[in-house]
């Protein structure tokens, strides 16, 4: 369970990640590579039509295969109490409810899970089970179902649309983004091990080990106690781990069948139906300003599309209202059942999409006025409150992440005009964006274990995607506490420890360090205790007077009153100091608003022959309140950025309407950035702590990162060619063709 | 995937002669293991041909003979072909990723199968994979598939790069029939086009064995340039690849080559814009002109019109790079 066990490990891993040498030695394990004993293994089958129903499951051949133990299908499975009837269903909130319905919903939707002894033979056997369907006519065509759909207020109206009716400077454009797959290198797997009739035992990928555990005691109606869900290492979510999702019950369903344990790893092509992605949109903006580049009124409307058996709204208007001071404002939307799975969040969910939008409008705008964008935005920018809320912001640096960014990548070198610059057949131009987040948090909880030798234990059941969660909970303990780095070992991502929200949405950090802190000084709290029956002057101490080192406590000064562990130890008849505490939002919710924000500026060259375009540099600048681990936060955000990248020149995940589902889908067909496609990202912060949002100061960067490179690449391939183009991904023949 | 027997090839005759309709070679796996994995390829029996063939690049008087099991990587540094044949190197590093072209073998990379994504999709019609079923791409997402060579039965394209600078330099593939019989085959006449039996890529006899590659002295090594356009930079199929060469006296061009990737059925040349640009100075006006004329004949489909000017585009993009790299 130990990030590290080794004493060798320990020492060297403190200035980088403390999960690190785990990871790169193989020691880590993700959830498919522990070993069970007498553990089987799962291969799902998919449904070959996109809408209908089963008609037939025939399992004889499948259960010819040698190895073959059984084949869980919507007639003989294990019934799971919380789908008991279509009501239970409904209220249960699951999503699809796999093998307790003979409906097809989508193509590739789990119909039958073959178990077998090895993975070969279940997998063969799973390409043998054959199915009669009664298909329906489907729907999966975005454009065609979108246009037909009509829309809905999305948030308060402010001021009113007739008020810039007549305003001379105006935009009005409609934007498209192909939906995206998360796709971490790690797919998504279970073991799922029935330890007794009610208890149940995990190893899954995910991202919040305390959802999942409270997901599956609901359905099955034991005690959450009863479940313990280990995800110690997960490699990558961005958001694909926040929900629950069918395979892990069916995986559940077998062990639960065949009475053992069984493993199941996703497919690469079965992650791209299995686990969510980011929902094809459609968005239009009108946007208007006075000659001086005030904004006088904008229209976001928004469109993206969601599965027939379940309403996802990502909120893609939510970052209209965010940004900028817009006295005149309206927001519509709607979503559009398609024949597809269900989309979930990834990555900046909504706010990603409605900022390439708003964003690239601005630009355009900034060319009508004849005006720099930096300066169009800095003019409008909303500064002192949140023009949502009302309320006051508790930090807002987002005018310096502009003005840092563009001295960094020397903006005055932009031409005010687009195509000026020319090398050879390569067209050279700037752009830039900036995006902004919700500044959440949630509660959580953290322990702390004391050996008298001085090293800590540090707990949470938070997991760690990858973000650095626990390099920061370990930061955060040593500075807190004074014992170092070294000597605090970090232990995550198991549902028996202390329980804290998933990651996500960038609350992770921001929510688990006032854990942290919280039970960092309750240990220093709980030495004084014990150290005042030796001496007086602990008896009134305070955290802040204690100090500790790697051997004894102090008071006021190291050295003062000095108290050595072993001492404290022997004194107590102590084993193991135990401290546990929580940490979460109060009235400061009530009395601020707070966000994350940050300035992306490129350069690009747009091949004029080819229609290639390449990111020459890319500048991310962002204030994430303190920064905890600078390694760390620079990653998320240079991850982020080459997310974005992906976004705008290259992934899509494609739909045939004739098909009635996925094409291409696998790693030949969808393509996500690689090193080739970027460049090293500059990254920057603004490095001042948020003094109201959590005992760190410290907001969350995993958003943010992301929020605002589409436009800014597609503004800058605009200032370099002339070309506006509203529709990602930007691939070269789009810009031939434009 | 579906079980099978594997085994490793011992003698030349007894491979030849042990060949099965359900029988396959395997050599780095590469392509193979993928179609097994998606249940496109089922035979019953692998055969390991690695260890049969040669792994050998050998020059003499007349060319350059690279055995059928030099890995794909092993072409790209071998001092003789960077020296005299570069642009064999220059596309093949265009291609893949470096553990894919450490395991890839030659013969391999000739055989290696479309990547149309209908190909790969066992639950969606495909002339190709299973014959008369019909074809989803031609009516369907054709935005990588063929702008010239193709019937109403298969527009899939070759999706080598390899290949393309294998045409460009007009090679020649040796194959080892059943009978152990050696004969050549002009790398023209290799791959075939798709007409109404899109289920055969190759002019390859039934069980015959790719033995080497013979790429005949040319001039062509001073002046050469492979351009491939993707959606990504790196371990990505061409939207369109070009293979250009220029014999240039002075400014001069003696003799130029011009073969295109993911345009057709198989890599093609163009061979009116070679003639055309023979005898003519090497510049932007000749190169732009050769360019127009390659592109005057396809005839793309709903989804991919912008090749037509992609391919344009490059060939003039690879014919500049054949004077500067
Ligand atoms: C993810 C990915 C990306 C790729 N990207 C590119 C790219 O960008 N450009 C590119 O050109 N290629 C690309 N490739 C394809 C790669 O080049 C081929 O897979 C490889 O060249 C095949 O060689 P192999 O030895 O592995 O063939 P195998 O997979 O072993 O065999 C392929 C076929 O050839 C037959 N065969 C092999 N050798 C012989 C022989 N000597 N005689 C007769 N039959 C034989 C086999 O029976 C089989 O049918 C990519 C492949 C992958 C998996
Ligand atoms: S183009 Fe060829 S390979 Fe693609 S679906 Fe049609 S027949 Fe199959």
């Amino acid at each position: 369970m130990l990030f590290f066990e080794d004493q060798d490990s320990i020492t060297t891993a403190a200035e980088g990640r403390v999960e690190g040498i785990a990871k790169v030695t193989g020691k880590g394990k993700y959830a498919a590579e522990y070993t069970v004993e007498n553990v089987c293994y799962g291969a799902l089958v998919g449904s070959t039509i996109a809408a209908g129903s089963i008609q037939a499951i025939d399992v004889t051949n499948a259960k010819q295969v040698k190895g073959v133990l059984d084949v869980l299908t919507h007639q003989n499975k294990p019934l799971v109490p919380g789908f008991a009837d279509e009501t239970k269903i409904k209220e249960s909130r699951f999503g699809l409810p796999v093998f307790h319905t003979d409906k097809i919903f989508f193509k590739g939707q789990p119909i039958a899970i073959v178990v077998a002894e090895t993975l070969e033979d279940a997998t063969y056997a799973a390409s043998l089970v054959e199915v009669t369907y009664t298909t329906e006519k489907f729907v999966v065509d975005f454009r065609e179902a979108q246009a037909s759909t009509p829309l809905s207020m999305a948030g308060k109206e402010r001021g009113s649309m007739e008020a810039w009716s007549d305003a001379q400077n105006i935009v009005e454009a409609e934007y498209n983004i192909a939906a995206e797959v998360h796709n971490p290198m790690e797919m998504h797997a279970t073991i799922a091990h029935w330890i007794s009739q009610d208890k149940l035992k995990l190893y899954d990928k995910n991202q919040g080990v305390n959802n999942v555990q409270r997901t599956f005691a609901r359905l099955f109606d034991i005690p959450t106690d009863n479940i313990e869900v280990i995800s110690e290492f997960v490699g990558g979510g961005f958001g694909s781990g926040l929900r629950v999702w069918p395979h892990v019950l069916a995986t559940i369903l077998a062990a639960r069948q065949v009475n053992r344990p069984v493993k199941l790893m996703l497919t690469r092509p079965q992650m791209f139906t299995a686990v969510g992605y980011r929902p094809q949109s459609w968005q239009k903006i009108k946007l208007a300003a006075d000659k001086d580049g005030k904004f006088l009124g904008l229209l976001h409307q928004a469109q993206h599309s969601t599965s027939v058996y379940e309403n996802f709204n990502e909120g893609i208007t939510r970052i209209a209202r965010l940004v900028y001071s817009i006295d005149n404002l309206k927001t519509e939307s709607s979503i559009v059942p398609l024949n597809l799975s269900t989309p979930t969040w990834m990555r900046g969910p909504g706010d990603c999409t409605g900022d390439f939008a708003i964003e690239s409008a601005i630009d355009e705008l900034s060319y009508v006025l004849k005006k720099d964008p930096v300066e169009l935005r800095m003019k409008n920018l909303s500064l002192e409150k949140s023009p949502d809320t009302g309320l006051p912001w508790s930090t807002n640096y987002i005018n310096e992440c502009i003005e840092k960014g563009a001295a960094r990548i020397q903006w005055s070198e932009r031409k005010a005009l687009p195509g000026q610059v020319k090398e050879g057949d390569w067209n050279i131009g700037y752009g830039m964006a900036v995006g902004m987040w919700n500044a959440g948090r949630g509660n959580a909880s953290a322990a702390i274990q004391m050996q008298k030798d001085g090293s800590l234990t540090v707990q949470t059941a938070m997991t760690d995607i990858g973000t650095g969660t626990g390099t920061a909970m370990q930061n955060i303990a040593s500075e807190i506490t004074g014992i170092s780095k070294q000597k605090i070992k970090i232990e995550l991502g198991n549902s028996t420890l202390p329980p804290a929200p998933s990651q996500g949405g960038s609350t992770g950090l921001s929510s688990i360090s006032g854990a942290i802190v919280a039970v960092s000084k309750a240990l220093k709290q709980k030495l004084a205790d014990y150290a005042s029956v030796q001496d007086e002057v602990y008896k009134n101490a305070t955290t802040e007077d204690i100090i500790l080192s790697e051997s004894h406590l102090s008071f006021k000064t190291n050295g003062n009153h000095a108290i050595a562990y072993t001492s404290l130890w022997e004194t107590h008849n102590l084993n193991v100091l135990e401290v546990e505490a929580s940490s979460g939002p109060g009235e400061e919710r009530q009395k601020y608003s707070f966000c994350s924000s940050a300035a992306h500026f490129c350069k690009v060259r747009v091949n004029s022959k080819t229609g290639k375009v390449k990111i020459d540099r890319m500048v991310c600048v962002a204030d994430g309140g303190k920064i905890v681990n600078a390694q760390a936060a620079a990653n998320q955000m240079s991850g982020a950025a080459i997310g974005g990248i992906g976004m705008t020149l290259m992934e899509e995940q494609k739909v045939d309407a004739r098909v009635g589902g996925l094409i291409g889908n696998d790693f030949a067909g969808y393509h996500f950035a690689v090193n080739a496609d970027a460049p090293l990202i500059e990254v920057d912060f603004i490095h001042k702590p948020d003094p109201n949002i959590n005992p760190t100061g410290s907001k969350g960067l995993g958003e943010v990162g992301i929020i605002g490179c589409a436009a800014a690449i597609a503004n800058a391939i605009y200032n370099a060619t002339g070309k506006r183009l509203r529709d990602l991904p930007i691939t070269p023949d789009k810009i031939l063709l434009a | 995937m579906k079980p099978f027997a594997f085994t490793k090839a011992e003698s030349l005759p007894k491979t030849l002669s042990a060949k099965k309709e359900t029988t396959q070679f395997i050599a780095g796996g590469t392509n193979l293991l993928d179609l097994m994995k998606k249940h496109i390829s089922q035979p019953d029996e692998l055969v390991d041909i690695t260890s049969m063939l040669s792994d050998k690049i050998e020059a003499h008087k007349k060319g350059i003979r690279i055995g059928a099991m030099v890995r794909n990587s092993t072409v790209t540094l071998d001092a003789n072909i960077l020296t005299n044949y570069p642009l064999l190197a220059k596309a093949i590093l265009a291609g893949a990723s470096p553990q894919i072209r450490n395991m890839a073998s030659a013969g391999g990379n000739l055989l290696q199968r479309t990547r149309c994504p209908y190909f790969y999709d066992i639950t969606t019609p495909c002339n190709k994979r299973q014959p008369g079923s019909g074809c989803s791409a031609v009516e369907g997402e054709n935005r990588m598939s063929a702008i010239i060579g193709y019937s109403e039965q298969c527009v899939a394209v070759h999706p080598s790069d390899f290949c393309i600078a294998l045409a460009a330099l007009d090679a020649a593939v040796v194959v080892t029939q059943s009978n152990q019989k050696n004969s050549t085959i002009p790398f023209s006449d290799f791959h075939r086009l798709p007409g109404s039996t899109p289920q055969q890529d190759t002019n390859l006899p039934a069980n015959a064995l790719i033995h080497s590659i013979e790429i005949p002295v040319n001039d062509f090594h001073k002046n050469c340039a492979y351009v491939k356009v993707r959606d990504r930079d790196s371990y990505a199929f061409a939207l369109v690849s070009v293979a250009a060469a220029l014999d240039l006296k002075g400014n001069t061009i003696q003799e130029a080559r011009l073969a295109s990737g993911g345009v057709a059925h198989k890599p093609w040349r163009w061979y009116e814009a070679e003639q055309y640009l023979k005898g003519k100075e090497a510049n932007a006006v000749h190169f732009k002109e050769a360019a127009a004329m390659a592109a005057k004949d396809v005839k793309p489909l709903a989804h991919n019109g912008f090749k037509k000017l992609m391919l344009q585009g490059a060939i003039e993009t690879a014919l500049q790079n054949c004077l500067t790299t």
